[in-house]
C-alpha cells in the first residue's frame, strides 16, 4: 500500500485515520442494523436463498434499492422495471461522486475503485464532515475505514437477518432512524456559516418533507438539487464570499 | 434469474456511484459546478433527515409529541453551541430514547 504522505497530515498513522473513520460513522452504522436484518429477512421472504439474499448486500450494498427490489421480486414485477427503479433510487449517488471527482480521481485505481464501491449516503456524509472540520484534502484511510466499517456491519446485519428469517421482531419501531437525524444533523449545521448554505438546507428541508408527503419519486434527488440551485443563485446574487 | 437481477442492480449502483470518480472521463468542472456542488452535502444530508423528523405515519407532525422533532431541535441547539458531532449525536439520542421510554 502506498502510504499517500501528502494527504495523512491530521492523523500520525493510517491506522488511527482508519479508526477516526470508522468512529464518524459507527452512530450511522448503529442505525443501519435494523434496516440489514429487514433486508435480509424480506430477501429470503421473496424467495432467495440464503446465498443470494446475502450476495445482494455483499455486492449490491444499497439499502433502499436493495429493499425495493426485493419486494417487486416477491411481487413478480420484470427485470426491467427493477432495474428502473433502481436507476431512480440511486441516481443521487451521481451527485456525490460528481461532488467527490475532485478529490477522490486524482488517487490510484485501487482507491477510486474501493471508495466507489463504498460510496454511500453515510461515507459521503463523514467525508463532509471531516472536510469542514478539518480543512484538509481527504484522507483515504479515513474514507476507508468509513465506508468498511460501514460495509461490515451491513453484511453482518443481513446475515443476521437471514438465520432469523421470518421471525424479526418489529424493529422500525425502535426509533433507530432518529440515529440518522442526529447524525446529519450533528454534521450539517456547524456547515451552516453562511446565509446561502442556510437557504439551500431551508429549500432542501422544505422541499424533501413536501415531497415525502406527496410520494414524489426521487424526491431526495429533487429536493438536494433545488437546495442547491437556491444556495448557489443567492450567492451569486449577492455576490457571498467574494 | 435472481443471480441476473442481483448482477444488474450492482452494476448500475456501482456505475453511478464511480462514474464521475474516473479521471479518464472527459468532464471538466466549471466554477459554476463546483459552487453549485459545494452545496450537495447540506442539501443532500438536510433532505435525508427532515422527512424521518417531521413526518410521523405518513402525516406532516409539529408537535411537542413528536419526539424526533423535540429530539432534533436539542440537536440543533447542541450542535450550535457545542460544534461537537460525537456529543450532539450521542446526547440527542439519548434524550430521544428517554422520551421514548417515558412516554
Amino acid at each position: 500500500m502506498s502510504s499517500q504522505k501528502s494527504s495523512a497530515k491530521p492523523y500520525s498513522s493510517n491506522w488511527k485515520a482508519w479508526l477516526a473513520g470508522a468512529l464518524a460513522v459507527m452512530p450511522l452504522s448503529i442505525a443501519v442494523i435494523p434496516w440489514g436484518i429487514l433486508a435480509g429477512s424480506l430477501a429470503l421472504d421473496a424467495g432467495l436463498s440464503p446465498f443470494e439474499s446475502q450476495a445482494m448486500s455483499a455486492i449490491v450494498f444499497a439499502g433502499a434499492a436493495q429493499l425495493v427490489a426485493v419486494g417487486m421480486i416477491k411481487a413478480g414485477i420484470g427485470l426491467t422495471s427493477i432495474l428502473i427503479t433502481t436507476l431512480l433510487i440511486t441516481s443521487r449517488h451521481l451527485l456525490y461522486s460528481m461532488a467527490m471527482r475532485a478529490q477522490i480521481s486524482p488517487l490510484p485505481l485501487k482507491w477510486r475503485l474501493s471508495l466507489g464501491f463504498l460510496l454511500t449516503d453515510e461515507l459521503f456524509a463523514i467525508i463532509a464532515k471531516n472536510k469542514d472540520q478539518a480543512n484538509q484534502p481527504l484522507n483515504p484511510w479515513y474514507a476507508l475505514g468509513g465506508g468498511l466499517s460501514f460495509y461490515l456491519t451491513w453484511n453482518i446485519a443481513s446475515a443476521a437477518g437471514i438465520l432469523i428469517g421470518h421471525n424479526i421482531p418489529n424493529l422500525e419501531s425502535w426509533g433507530l432512524d432518529f440515529a440518522i437525524a442526529a447524525t446529519f444533523i450533528a454534521i450539517v449545521t456547524p456547515q451552516i456559516n453562511r446565509p446561502s448554505i442556510l437557504i439551500c438546507v431551508l429549500v432542501s428541508l422544505v422541499c424533501s418533507v413536501v415531497c415525502e408527503l406527496f410520494q414524489v419519486p426521487s424526491g431526495l434527488l429533487i429536493a438536494s438539487l433545488l437546495g442547491m440551485a437556491c444556495g448557489s443563485l443567492y450567492a451569486k446574487a449577492t455576490g457571498e464570499g467574494e | 434469474m435472481i443471480t441476473l437481477t442481483i448482477l444488474l442492480m450492482a452494476a448500475i449502483i456501482f456505475c453511478s456511484r464511480y462514474l464521475f470518480l474516473e479521471p479518464r472521463l472527459p468532464l471538466k468542472l466549471s466554477s459554476n459546478i463546483l459552487k453549485f456542488l459545494s452545496y450537495s452535502a447540506p442539501a443532500v444530508l438536510s433532505a435525508i433527515w427532515a422527512p424521518i423528523v417531521f413526518i410521523q405515519q405518513h402525516e406532516l407532525s409539529i408537535s411537542l409529541d413528536n419526539h424526533y422533532l423535540i429530539s432534533a431541535v436539542v440537536a440543533i441547539i447542541l450542535a450550535i453551541t457545542t460544534h461537537n458531532t460525537l456529543l450532539t449525536t450521542v446526547l440527542s439520542m439519548a434524550l430521544f430514547f428517554l422520551l421514548r421510554f417515558y412516554q
